[in-house]
């Protein structure tokens, strides 16, 4: 029988020849070694294959010369590191970095308690306390202090006090110092007119025309600071200040200092921030602290304004 | 039975994974010489698979489910022309195929004959067709049967077979002109 063609070489690896060429290939040492080198060559291609996937390619994926890749790269550090140096030795460059640096002076001015202005009182010298009642009209000009005890006259005039805004008040037929207790009537302890423990001409334990605890006109009291003699605020009711979205994905975290007078109220007015944080945390602090409810600050059992410092935290969890 | 049970290997995606991910990337690594595209590749192939994983019936064993897959992937990636890595000159990485022929035991002149001849093959494998380097991957390097490829590939029995001869002409042509 005739040796395999080299089509049948190939027919044979596929398995398409006939039992005798078959028979044939086995038998014949000629046509088993052509056989034999195309198998073998195949099996050590297959193993190639194999272990391709084995071989670590990332450390020999560059092939090139290895001294002059390191040498191109040493060189373009340091380029690019002298250059950086070379820019901050540059005056303009300087200049512009200085300018971006914000300076705050501090606001070590007393601050003017516009609001907290006023207070008044007066009295009339009586061994009792002012009554309570209703206080008198509000006016920008004072022409009769108010008396618990009208006098009897030909042309009355309508006693007011002094103030912008309208001071809390209460309903009563008499007048007398809506914080006092009832009793017998009575202008009070204090001196100059009006009532109350106070002088001048208005109501309360102040001195002036106006009401309250303060001084001058208007209503309110000055503003105390804690400590002697006046007890400090508590909180009664505390909200948890939200985090702006800012802050929340730029991970910030820190203290609020914020300024503020707890009024007799127990509400916090006058917010000042005295250490700012940034990225909207100081308004979120703000609008958190306006809705705190505190028991305000007392000096002789009543309830005065007093500044206080609040720290508001910011922490993520 | 056997439906159910192919269903329920399925479900353990992550160790049908591990265990075929070697195979299918070896695959197309051959088929595309290029590492970068082949891990796509092998990531996509698996990412198809997964999502089709309910309609995986059992019909054919899991890895030449696996296999036609990736044979599909590879056939598109090579009419997108995107790279035509075959088409390059060769001798990229020739280096790393030559240092992972085995047989260390061999006279280094035998060793150097054999890398020469498998140097050959992937040179000749370079020129061939798409489909007939598909074929001779799947007969001579995952050694599946012909009735296998055709699934694979889904090509007819007849089909394959002209492949895989042309394939392995070309082959026997290269290597006895090296002689």
């Amino acid at each position: 029988m005739n040796h395999l063609s080299p089509d049948q070489i190939s027919q044979y690896l596929i398995g398409d020849l006939t039992p005798e060429q078959e028979a044939h290939a086995d038998s014949c040492p000629q046509c088993s070694a052509r056989l034999a080198h195309l198998e073998s060559s195949l099996s050590h291609f297959r193993s190639s294959v194999r272990n391709l996937e084995e071989t670590n390619h990332m450390t020999r994926m560059y092939s090139g010369n290895e001294t002059m890749a390191g040498l191109s790269s040493l060189l373009i550090h340091s380029g690019v590191i002298a250059l950086l140096l070379l820019l901050g030795t540059l005056k303009p460059v300087q200049h512009m970095i200085q300018e971006h640096i914000m300076l705050y002076a501090p606001s070590i001015a007393p601050e003017k308690k516009v609001i907290a202005q006023g207070g008044g009182g007066g009295g009339a010298r009586s061994p009792l306390e002012a009554s309570k009642g209703k206080l008198p009209q509000i006016s920008h000009k004072q022409f009769v202090p108010p008396r618990v005890d009208p006098v009897d006259a030909h042309l009355p005039m309508v006693p007011t006090i002094i103030a912008d805004s309208a001071p809390p008040n209460i309903n009563s037929p008499v007048y007398g110092d809506p914080l006092s207790h009832m009793g017998t009537p009575s202008n009070g302890t204090g001196f100059g007119g009006g009532i109350g423990s106070g002088s001048g001409g208005g109501v309360g334990s102040g001195h002036g025309v106006g009401t309250g605890p303060g001084s001058g006109g208007g209503f309110g009291g000055g503003v105390y600071r804690i400590g002697g003699g006046v007890s400090m605020p508590m909180i009664l009711k505390k909200v948890e200040p939200e985090y702006s979205e800012e802050a929340r994905k730029a991970k910030w975290q820190g203290t609020v200092q914020l300024s503020v007078v707890i009024d007799e109220m127990g509400h916090a007015r006058d917010i000042k921030v005295a250490k700012s944080l940034g990225l909207g945390l100081d308004q979120k602090a703000l609008e958190a602290v306006e809705k705190w409810l505190f028991k305000p600050g007392m000096k002789d059992g009543k309830p005065v304004a007093v500044f206080a410092t609040i720290e508001v935290t910011f922490h993520l969890l | 039975m056997e439906t159910v049970l192919s269903s329920e290997v399925m479900q353990d995606f992550d160790a049908v994974m591990s265990q075929h991910r070697p195979r299918i990337f070896r695959f197309i690594l051959a088929s595309l010489r290029d590492r970068e595209s082949a891990e796509n590749l092998t990531q996509e192939c698996f990412i198809r698979a997964y999502r089709a994983r309910d309609q995986f019936r059992g019909a054919a064993s899991i890895p030449t489910w696996l296999l036609q897959i990736a044979a599909n992937l590879v056939r598109d990636h090579e009419s997108s022309g995107r790279l035509k890595f075959w088409r390059r000159a060769l001798g990229i990485d020739l280096r790393d195929v030559m240092d992972t022929v085995p047989d260390r035991q061999l006279s280094p002149e035998s060793m150097l004959s054999v890398k020469q001849d498998v140097e050959a093959i992937w040179r000749v494998a370079a020129k061939l067709s798409e489909r007939q380097r598909t074929v001779l991957l799947l007969r001579f390097v995952e050694d599946l049967d012909l009735l296998e490829i055709a699934e694979v590939t889904g090509l007819k029995l007849g089909t394959v077979k002209t492949h895989l001869f042309r394939a392995l002409e070309a082959v026997r042509v290269a290597l006895e002109e090296r002689k």
